[in-house]
């Protein structure tokens, strides 16, 4: 029971960068941007998140910054796809490779030092539930935010007008357009949340669950959010469900080495081909009677790709 | 292809480029000039240096080739890095089996690099055409299938002997390696392939129906079939070519630059590729020029190292940003306005 415990507090707390950054990837896709810079957005703010710690000493500011450098990145997105009419795929693909050099570059200096420390908060009275306490209220602030986060960010995509505006962007902008939703703002809002949590997830490796920096310090995590996102069937439910697994996966990868080399390597690999697995199933789902198929399938399995994603925006919406 | 008008908008977008790569590295407190020579210096400097420029070149060439197709095909196939890796795979694979000491080992790589890379590269493709799913997510996915198969062959059945390391397979044997003239080291089998296939892409999409259609199919999805032929077909086609062109870019890592299967054996040049596509669009001369122009960078960047103390990485952003800068300014169509600025000025 204690090894079960001790894995599952872990877990939760290993997965907070991850469960941050798929939300916020998970909203910027419902306003219709696959911001593709994810992998890059992430490494730099974990590099000036970490940085902008060490030099005033306060991870506070370092999450600050981080939000605020990851939102600005996704305002210049946002700016070549709406403004310029650009392809927003090739931006954020750029970028990603633009930033992970840069932070290459820029990081040299904080490779292995140590900053400043976020510290457990245990929650009184909470905390002393047998099992629960130790594996739910014994953990940084960061990561109870990122639990909140999760039926937070459900309400705001399901149950405000706000986040409903964002998703009927994503979804028809010449429909929402017409029925007066200013889509290109939506379209910003989106991918301005989404960036920002981005860079919060940036800050929350280099200054909790992967405390540092190192050259190539969050390698491949962004391309694994993008995953995920879509295993998660764009629902934050699903997305954090697909975020914990593969904490969970993690932390077997981590337990497997002693056993063999090859398993540890390769169990970190596995949201990719479950992935695509997902994007079959979801067609599959699509093509045939939804009444035909159980419908426990398609809540686990199922989801709505956004149907104007990755598209520019109609040359109508002025 | 010679358009004057269109040349000189290119050029003054090239300028611009440059001195935007020009401020950001004084903005890092380098020296552009000293940049500039040393990255000359380290890629055609010595014959050993041009060598090593033209063994880089040609993935990236390569590559790029591949790129145009799929994008002539409105696809964005992100799946190249697994393409390259499956090609090297199958080029180890030959190397590895009874063929690898026999002079014909190279020729079976490259045959076999092709059926690996295309095989991988069919799969995005059906995946595309038969489920709609989106050739960026599957692409990816595959990338990092392809990587997890080559680090499960290293650690798994193709370790060395004795040892479990993600270094690499053991060196192939020297009949398997690139054939070069007599003693001396020079590829000339690599500038060969490049120049021949740069050549019969150049002729199949400026001359075939087959060119005609994927532009066709890149343009307008649906326009296509009011002309009576699916795009799905020309979906897959351009993905088999670009996956076995991509194939032999990742024999040319295996059996020129490693002799070896090692885990990052696509060294990141497919995702380079990608860049070069996005300036160039579906340009072929433009591609062989400017795969060159980055892969002398690269080889290049390893003299800044040594000459200046850089990281190398400097050299990733100098590429980043010049294909940034490059796509903004070609959408801000500042160079149109200069451009008739200039021409007022002379026809006064």
């Amino acid at each position: 029971m204690i090894f079960f415990e001790n894995t599952l507090v872990t877990v939760i707390s290993l997965s907070t960068p991850l469960i941050i950054a798929v939300i916020g990837e998970t909203i910027s896709e419902k306003g219709g941007v696959i911001n593709l810079s994810a992998e890059g957005t992430i490494m730099i703010c974990a590099l000036f998140g970490f940085m902008m710690g060490y030099i005033t000493d306060i991870a506070l500011v370092g999450f600050i910054f981080a939000i605020f450098l990851g939102a600005f990145i996704s305002f210049f997105i946002s700016y070549c796809d709406i403004k310029l009419r650009m392809d927003q795929i090739a931006v954020g693909f750029v970028l990603t490779i633009l930033f992970t050099h840069l932070s290459n570059y820029l990081g040299q200096d904080y490779v292995r030092i140590s900053g400043p420390m976020i510290t457990k908060m245990q929650i009184p009275l909470l905390s002393k539930i047998p099992f629960l306490g130790e594996v739910l209220f014994n953990h940084s602030l960061i990561t109870y935010f990122s639990i909140l986060l999760i039926p937070f960010s459900w309400f705001f995509l399901n149950k405000t007008t706000f986040g409903l505006s964002i998703r009927a962007s994503g979804e028809n902008p010449t429909a929402a357009s017409s029925r007066g939703i200013d889509v290109k703002k939506m379209r910003l809002y989106g991918t301005l949340i989404g960036g920002g949590l981005l860079g919060l997830a940036g800050a929350t490796f280099s200054l909790y669950t992967k405390y540092g920096w190192s050259e190539g310090h969050t390698t491949n995590y962004g391309w694994i959010v993008l995953a995920i996102v879509i295993f998660g069937g764009w629902n934050p439910y699903r997305a954090a469900a697909g975020a914990y697994s593969f904490g969970l996966l993690q932390v077997l990868a981590i337990k497997a080495q002693s056993v063999t080399l090859a398993l540890s390597q390769i169990l970190p690999l596995l949201p990719f081909p479950l992935m695509i697995f997902i994007l079959i199933f979801i067609q599959y789902i699509n093509r045939k009677e939804r009444s035909s198929i159980p419908k426990i399938i398609i809540s686990l399995v199922g989801g709505n790709q956004p149907e104007a994603l990755g598209k520019k925006l109609p040359e109508e919406i002025k | 292809m010679f358009d004057i008008e269109n040349l000189k908008i290119n050029l003054i977008r090239l300028f611009l480029t440059l001195i935007i790569i020009f401020f950001t590295l004084i903005l890092f407190g380098i020296s552009p000039f000293e940049v500039f020579e040393s990255i000359i210096y380290g890629s055609l400097g010595s014959y050993s240096k041009i060598i090593r420029t033209i063994i880089v070149w040609t993935p990236i060439s390569l590559a790029s080739l591949a790129l145009i197709y799929t994008f002539s095909a409105g696809m964005w196939n992100i799946g190249i890095e697994g393409q390259i890796i499956m090609g090297a795979v199958g080029s180890t694979l030959v190397a590895r089996s009874i063929f690898g000491d026999d002079f014909i080992s190279p020729y079976l790589q490259i045959f076999m690099a092709i059926i690996f890379g295309a095989f991988w590269g069919l799969i995005s493709a059906i995946l595309k055409v038969k489920a709609n799913v989106h050739e960026i997510f599957s692409g990816l996915g595959l990338d990092f299938v392809a990587s997890g198969i080559v680090i499960f062959l290293i650690i798994g059945p193709w370790k060395r002997e004795g040892i479990a390391s993600t270094g690499g397979t053991d060196i192939f044997d020297k009949a398997s390696w690139v054939p070069t003239i007599g003693n001396s080291n020079f590829p000339l089998f690599l500038l060969l392939v490049i120049f021949l296939l740069y050549l019969v892409s150049a002729l199949v999409i400026k001359y075939s129906s087959l060119g005609i259609r994927l532009k066709a199919t890149g343009i307008n999805i649906f326009a296509t079939e009011r002309f009576y032929f699916t795009s799905d077909k020309y979906i897959i086609f351009s993905y088999l070519i670009a996956g076995g062109i991509a194939g032999i870019a990742g024999f040319s890592q295996s059996s020129a630059a490693y002799h070896k299967l090692v885990p990052s054996i696509s060294g990141g040049f497919g995702f380079l590729s990608i860049l070069i596509v996005l300036i160039c669009s579906r340009n072929i001369y433009f591609s062989f020029i400017v795969s060159f122009l980055f892969a002398a960078l690269i080889v290049g960047g390893s003299q800044l190292q040594i000459r200046m103390g850089l990281d190398h990485s400097i050299i990733g952003i100098i590429q980043a940003t010049f294909v940034l800068s490059w796509l903004v300014l070609q959408k801000l169509e500042l160079e149109k306005l200069i451009s008739q600025k200039i021409t007022k000025v002379f026809v006064k």
